[in-house]
């Protein structure tokens, strides 16, 4: 409508001439009128009366007049918003409250939602990352059930990639092994990648510098391999200095050296979400980068699966069908990479795999499948800080239109329609929140890189990163918390507008009306106290949670104990006779000032990974319990404070000529050997021909050895001396008091002196214990936050509303003062009210605190989610701030001097 | 007062505007006048919702407003038809001839 939309700009540029119009036209109405009725002889002022009369309200009129003509929304909204702000410029205290609490609130819950959209929701940043399609035969596991391991190996992926008709190509990758990496002659650690020669075109990544892999690199058929790597940006960036210079450089991988041919752009994270692509080499670089010469030998190992693998939809082909397809074709590819069979176990393993076909748009990520719970649920406590958030201001608003009650009351006398009134207040309280998600957006910035940080940092050696930059999810997320809180807030006050009775009002003083906030803010202030209480036993119950996971004595030493984290020198396993070069270490570290004992094992204690067998006693038809398994070297029980019970422990004679031994935990000896006779009991861990009829030649005491949280595991000790095959990156550990730098020279000097290995990090247990309990932790320190702006939103919910009781019963106080109650008596009216509402917002609190601590209950160690300890403390916390929050007014009360109060007119 | 006044039944008040815009160009009260004339004193326009009945009929398109002089040389806002207007008050001329003869019909027959 081309008129409609000139009238409206019009009426928007020419507000005021618009404006003179009207009244001139309506005056001139009024004028014809009185002329008329004064032409039939009524007095002139009757005549005018009558006029007005009949058009029913000048002012009216012109109200109805402009919401017809249209421009009125937006050109009231203007108005509306000048409004706005001359009000809240007029309470700057309040409305500084006002933003940083919504700044605080709406901005905890973007840096949430960052992360939460950095691992789980954001695609990868390639072209049309809804084309990709992961794929890769998984074995079921009850452990893992939303991200199992799925893999192929080359030539299950290269038949599949032949065979299938959906994928405008397909590539692999084999990615993220740490290892020794030579850059300018000093020796670094770094994640490797070994990929197709499509890998890069496929995920369309240009050039930073340089260029990238090619398919003419990568010839998977081919006994030679071409000896070139493309870095990651990162990676450039710290080992080169960002210099162009770096192409046509050799860098040496397990000292094997690489041409440098280009570096990815900035932010190519290849299929991860979270980077970490520090060197890219070509695919048939894996075997030699592993120690095998035979290169097609190794690539062509039908039944190893080490390879990811994924394609590109071709144009039109929905995901189902590709899902369809790469189900059917995999039973006979399956089939024929049937392993030979001498291993039963082995094969039926085999035959149970399955092909797992799943959307790739976001990529892979492992911090995904360990904190996207727990972010969930955080993000579910900052959605209720945000709402707590909301009721305070609610109430808050309430009273400030209590107070402004009469100017309401005359400007609907005046004319102003009640929809005015409620939109003026929803404008007043969009204004507010709008203010505060702005500075939500600086709060969201740095909360959620330090949060990031945090969680990176303690989770992974290697530097890795989430793309936290705001994207659609993030400003729609941020501006849709506004508006919703804005909206939320202003409802409250909006509604008591519009219920105002304009007689009572206009009959009343502004300053004599009774009833303050009345029934609506009651009910807001104990709503306020039940989130508060909701939030606080939340956060109670993560808090001690965290401490009980910290006082846990997992069975082994936590103190004064030293991991040192030891790598290969390049080819330095190469036919290492474990037994004497760990014997020889050991004798070296242990005589080192400062160290009261030392030993090694294949896993560290109290950290992420684990290994666990299913065990059993030889022979019979002995039922099977599944076990953890752990490899130390002789005289690592000592420094570990595991303690002998019975039998003996490791000694260094037994090597790979003496007959197989192992040791177990005593409740694994009670369980396996009910009658006591564990020692010399023969024992079968798993269907490893070489870990059949173990000789049982201790029992040792019980412990948590790889997850502190599980409760003493049955667990197997087998000695490093007979399993050489099995070590390789060992840990030594160091009983000591001394600090991991002051041990740093010596330790790394002892280590170099043999030349097979290197120091790769020195650290306490407890703190990779703490690390181990990251997950934990991050919960406790948010809910601390959360806990405490509950608390302190909910103060000052409380006080804020009994303060201005207070000052608006001043009158009534007074005269209860002149009429003779004692000052005693004032004081507790007001601090009675304070706590009958705080006692009933703890009452319908609590049980609502029940139900909701379901949701945490498996994010709880050691405690039952209706802990009455929390509760308790949480209580008397609510009750002592309640206390407080009614006392200062109550305060406040007793010092009216009636007199003064009596002529408060 | 000789007869007895009517008050406008909802949505009449448009097209009685637009009916007597079809004669000449008016100002808001000569239309409000001019109605209760035609109609024998019968039809009372209610002054206060005829204003912004004129607005939302200028927003429409159906009329269009000029300012000009009155008699006695008092300006005034002067409506008159649109050719859409004109169209429109034929159309809703039809539409009620419609409704007033079928309710005629029941009234008769019932």
């Amino acid at each position: 409508m081309f008129s409609d939309f000139w009238l409206r700009l019009r009426a928007l540029l020419r507000r005021e001439a618009l404006e003179t119009e009207l009244d001139d036209e309506l005056r001139g109405h009024v004028l014809r009128e009185t002329e008329k009725y004064v032409r039939a002889g009524v007095p002139q002022e009757e005549a005018v009366r009558r006029a007005r009369l009949a058009l029913g309200g000048v002012e009216q009129t012109k109200e109805e007049c402009r919401e017809v003509r249209g421009v009125h929304l937006l050109e009231t909204t203007l108005q509306d918003i000048r409004y706005a702000l001359r009000m809240l410029r007029k309470s700057l205290g309040f409305t500084a409250v006002a933003i940083l609490t919504l700044a605080l609130g709406i901005g905890a819950n973007t840096a949430i939602f960052s992360l939460l959209n950095a691992l789980a929701l954001r695609d990868l940043s390639v072209p049309h990352p809804e084309e990709l399609v992961w794929f890769g035969a998984y074995s079921p596991d009850d452990r893992f059930p939303n991200d199992p391991y799925t893999a192929l190996s080359l030539p299950m992926f290269q038949e599949l990639s032949r065979d299938q008709q959906v994928f405008s190509g397909t590539f692999a990758w084999w990615g993220g092994a740490v290892m020794n990496v030579e850059v300018n002659e000093t020796l670094t650690r770094a994640s490797i990648w070994a990929v197709t020669g499509n890998f890069y075109s496929e995920l369309g990544a240009r050039p930073e510098i340089g260029r990238l892999l090619e398919p003419d690199d990568v010839d998977l058929n081919a006994s030679t391999v071409t000896r070139v790597a493309v870095l990651g940006y990162g990676f450039w960036q710290r080992q080169y200095g960002g210099s162009r210079e770096a192409v046509g450089k050799t860098l040496k991988i397990e000292g094997i050296p690489f041409t440098i041919i280009g570096v990815a752009p900035r932010g190519f994270t290849g299929t991860s979400a979270e980077g970490g692509l520090d060197v890219c080499v070509p695919l048939t670089a894996e075997p030699m980068l592993l120690g095998d010469t035979d290169v097609q030998k190794h690539l062509q190992r039908r039944d190893a699966l080490w390879l990811a693998a994924a394609g590109r939809l071709k144009a039109g082909i929905p995901s189902e069908q590709a899902r369809a397809q790469l189900e059917s074709l995999w039973p006979p590819v399956r089939q024929a990479m049937l392993p030979a069979a001498q291993d039963p176990g082995r094969r039926n393993r085999f035959l149970a795999l399955h092909m797992r076909v799943a959307p790739g748009s976001k990529g892979d990520s492992y911090l995904r499948s360990r904190f996207l719970k727990p972010l969930y649920i955080l993000l579910g406590i900052a959605g209720t800080v945000l709402l707590l958030a909301c009721v305070n201001l609610a109430s808050l608003m309430l009273a400030r239109a209590a107070a402004r009650a009469h100017e309401t009351g005359l400007r609907v006398a005046l004319g102003a329609s009640k929809l005015r009134l409620v939109r003026q207040m929803l404008t007043e309280s969009l204004t507010l929140s709008v203010a505060g998600g702005l500075a939500a957006f600086v709060v969201a910035y740095w909360g959620s890189r330090l949060l990031a940080d945090f969680i990176l940092t303690q989770s992974s050696t290697m530097p890795a990163e989430l793309n936290l930059s705001p994207d659609t999810h993030i400003l729609g997320f941020t501006a849709a918390a506004a508006v919703l809180t804005g909206m939320l807030f202003g409802v409250a006050p909006a509604w008591r507008a519009a219920q105002g009775n304009l007689n009572a009002v206009l009959q009343q003083n502004a300053r004599t009306l009774s009833g303050g906030t009345g029934r609506l803010g009651r009910g807001l202030i104990v709503t306020q106290i039940s989130l508060s209480l909701l939030l606080l036993a939340a956060s109670g119950l993560f808090i001690r949670s965290l401490l009980k996971l910290q006082a846990v004595e997992p069975g082994f030493r936590k103190g004064q104990l030293l991991a040192v984290g030891l790598f290969p020198r390049p080819n330095g396993y190469k036919d290492l006779n474990w037994t004497n070069y760990d014997r020889e270490l050991l004798a070296k570290v242990s005589s080192l000032p400062g160290v009261e004992a030392a030993g090694i094992v294949e896993m560290t204690p109290g950290s992420v990974g684990e290994w666990t067998e299913k065990v059993r006693v030889t022979g019979a038809q002995a039922e099977e319990v599944t076990s953890d398994c752990v490899l130390l070297m002789p005289g690592s029980f000592h420094p570990l404070n595991i303690s002998l019970l019975r039998g003996r422990t490791f000694t260094w004679n037994d090597d790979e000529h003496a007959g197989k031994v192992a040791i177990v935990s005593q409740n694994l000896a009670q369980r396996l050997f009910p009658g006591g006779n564990a020692i010399g009991g023969p024992l079968d861990v798993s269907t490893e021909p070489k870990w059949q009829s173990l000789k049982i030649v201790g029992i040792v005491s019980n412990a948590s050895y790889y997850n502190i949280r599980k409760p003493p595991q049955f667990t197997v000790y087998v000695p490093g001396t007979q399993h050489g095959d099995f070590m390789g990156y060992p840990d030594l550990i160091l009983q000591t008091k001394a600090s991991p730098t002051a041990l740093w020279d010596a330790v790394q000097q002892a280590v170099n002196s043999f030349g097979h290995e290197y120091v790769f990090s020195i650290k306490a247990i407890r703190q990779l214990i703490d690390k181990s309990v990251l997950q934990e932790r991050v919960e406790a320190l948010l809910s601390i936050f959360f806990g405490v702006l509950a608390l302190l939103l909910g103060a000052i919910g409380l006080y804020g509303l009994m303060a201005y009781n207070v000052t608006q019963r001043t009158q009534e106080i007074g005269i209860r003062l002149a009429l003779g109650a004692s000052r005693g008596d004032v004081r507790w009216m007001v601090l009675r009210e304070t706590l009958i509402l705080t006692l009933i917002g703890i009452a319908i609190g609590v049980p609502c605190a029940m139900v909701a601590s379901r949701v945490i209950a498996n994010l709880l160690f050691g405690l039952s989610p209706h802990d009455p300890a929390t509760l308790l403390l949480v209580v008397a916390t609510l009750l002592a701030v309640g206390a407080l929050a009614g006392y200062l007014p109550a305060r406040r009360a007793v010092r009216v001097d009636p007199m003064v109060a009596l002529r408060y007119e | 007062m000789t007869a007895q006044r009517i008050d406008l039944p909802q949505g009449t008040l448009d097209l009685l505007i637009l009916r007597t815009l079809g004669l000449q160009p008016q100002h808001g009260w000569a239309i409000s006048e001019r109605i209760q004339q035609i109609s024998s004193d019968v039809l009372r326009v209610q002054q206060g919702s005829l204003y912004p009945a004129l607005h939302r009929l200028e927003r429409r398109g159906w009329i269009k407003a000029r300012w000009g002089t009155s008699d006695n040389n008092r300006r005034a806002k002067y409506y008159e038809l649109t050719k859409s207007g004109r169209r429109q008050l034929e159309a809703e001329k039809v539409a009620w001839d419609k409704l007033t003869a079928a309710v005629a019909q029941v009234l008769g027959t019932a």
